[in-house]
Formats: structure tokens, sequence, C-alpha cells
């Protein structure tokens, strides 16, 4: 094979690879530095409402997240809520919150906001028990999480 | 340094691999991240009520209340109104006085939350104008949540 190459005396110059690791590397970083891991597993389905006057969610490390919505595994029709890993029931929202609250920093744990993930069409029955035992848990910022998108479009599914 | 002349020359370490492995790496990341930012409205809810809280006698001009029924209809003083109605007549109720006047928002058990989301932005966006945050005192079917105040700057 290297013969025949040599034979032609037109050789390719090789490309230099050399750069290629710290370019990726340098791709890599900024991946790291500007993401972060999803660190729960969806137990519940949820599609969350959209908006037009949103503003950012806090730091990631001072956010509390609950999340509504139907089980993924079907074994139920209802709307759950999911706390951590799991599924839970509303009482157990109060004890979560305070304990995710001890296991922040004093300076986040001022900051902390609870985020409420919920599905469109979770009755405001649940809502309204939720938002009692953040109420009980001292948990008063709240953040309704909501995508930007137009609101019509939305319309006929939330006010049939 | 001296290894060089000695003529025992260390033999350059093969990187070609560093490249497959900060790719592997590389999609690692970009899997199992989500660089999606959280968005939302942010809303204050009220301290739990404590022994020595007080009612507070509040005009009954300086309250309107706004019904979400149980069909996701806003009801405004007996009139069904759409939410743009609705904006303007926050914006005309609160304008006289933004810090003294309250919503009184009730929400029926089986609304949906969407339609609830959407009317808080409503509150939200004509509260905006005036510089103020909106006071609004909630009511979940039996769950009264009062006096919500704040949230939105």
């Amino acid at each position: 094979m290297r013969h025949t190459i040599r034979r032609r005396k037109h050789e390719v110059p090789e490309l230099n690879m050399a750069a290629l690791p710290d370019l990726i590397f340098t791709v890599l970083f900024f991946f790291m530095i500007v993401t972060h891991m999803r660190d729960v597993d969806k137990r519940v389905v949820y599609e969350i409402p959209a908006g037009q006057k949103m503003e950012q969610v806090g730091h990631q490390k001072n956010v509390v997240y609950i999340y509504i919505g139907r089980p993924t595994d079907g074994s139920s029709d209802d709307y759950q809520i999911q706390l951590g890993n799991r599924i839970a029931s509303v009482a157990d929202v109060a004890a979560y919150v305070k304990n995710e609250r001890l296991h922040m920093s004093a300076e986040n744990q001022e900051r902390m906001t609870v985020c409420i993930r919920a599905d469109r069409g979770t009755p405001m029955r649940l809502l309204g028990e939720v938002k009692q035992q953040l109420r009980d848990a001292y948990a008063l910022d709240v953040t309704y999480s909501g995508v930007s998108g137009n609101k019509d479009v939305t319309t006929p599914h939330s006010r049939r | 340094m001296f290894g060089y002349r000695r003529h025992s020359q260390v033999p350059s370490l093969n990187t070609t691999s560093t490249a497959d492995i900060s790719f592997m790496l590389l999609v690692f990341f970009l899997v199992t991240s989500s660089m999606d930012s959280d968005k939302g409205l942010r809303r204050q809810l009220p301290p739990p009520p404590t022994e020595e809280q007080q009612a507070v006698d509040i005009m009954k001009d300086d309250i309107m209340t706004v019904v979400l029924d149980g069909t996701n209809q806003l009801v405004v003083e007996g009139d069904t109104v759409s939410p743009e109605q609705l904006k303007q007549r926050i914006v005309e109720f609160a304008a006289v006085a933004p810090k003294r006047r309250v919503i009184a928002l009730d929400v029926a058990p089986d609304a949906t939350y969407d339609a609830y989301f959407h009317l808080q932005e409503t509150i939200v966006t004509a509260y905006r104008r005036l510089k103020t945050a909106p006071r609004i005192s909630e009511t979940i079917g039996e769950t009264a949540l009062q006096p919500e105040e704040g949230g939105a700057q």
C-alpha cells in the first residue's frame, strides 16, 4: 500500500489533528457549565401552560420542584403529585419542602422558591391543597412554571 | 532536558484517542443535561394565619370579585368576560388606588390550572402598567388564601 502511494509522488499531506482534542474539550466544558443535570426521573406526564409574561426561575440550587400530572405507568388516571423521585400525596408536600430547605445553604434558604410544574388540566382543588401545604411550610415564594408561547393555541383546549 | 542529550528519548504518548474520549464525554453531557431554563409566573403566597391575626375591613368599593367557574369562564360582577375585557376592567378598577384596592379571586375547584394560570397572567399584565404589586385575596373552593399580596413587580 505504502509503496503504491509513494510511487505516484502526489501524497496528500496529513491533516494535523493535534488541536482536535483541545477543541472538543472546550465545547465539553462549555456544556458542563451551562447545563444542569436532570436529577429526577419523570413519574408523571404533564404539559405546562403557555404564557407570555414570565420571568426566569431562580438558580437551580434554590428551587424546589413539584410536579403534578398523570402517572407515567398508567396505574391511575387521576392527577398525582411527584416530589423528588416518587409519587406522593398532598399531605407530604409541606414535609418535603421543609426537608429540601434544610439541605440548602443559608443563603439559598432565604431565596428558596417553589416551582410548580403542573399539567394544564389539573383541577384547582388539588392545586389549592398544594398551596395550603406550601403556606404551612412557610414556602411563600411560588412560581407557576410555563412555556413561552402563543396563548391562543391553548385557548380552545382550556376554555371548552 | 539532559535525557534528550543522552539519546534515551522518552517516546511520545499516543494521543489519538483523546478526541474520541472527549467526544464521548461531550455526547454524555448533551444527552443527560437539559438546556431549557425554567420560566414561570412568580407569585407570593400569604403566610399561614396566626392567632393574633385580625380581620381587616375593606370597603366594598375597593373589592372586585373575579370568579373562575367550573367551566373555566371568567365572571366579574355577574358578567361573563373575556380575558381581554377582564384586563380592561382590572386596569380601570385598580388605577384609582392601586395600593388599596383588592381583587378577590373565587376559583371553582373544578376549574383547570390552565385557566387559572391565564387569569394570573392577565392580572400581572394589567398591574404591570401600574407599577405596583396586585393585592389578591383568593379562595379555591373551601380553601381560603387571604390576602395574597405581591409577587409580580
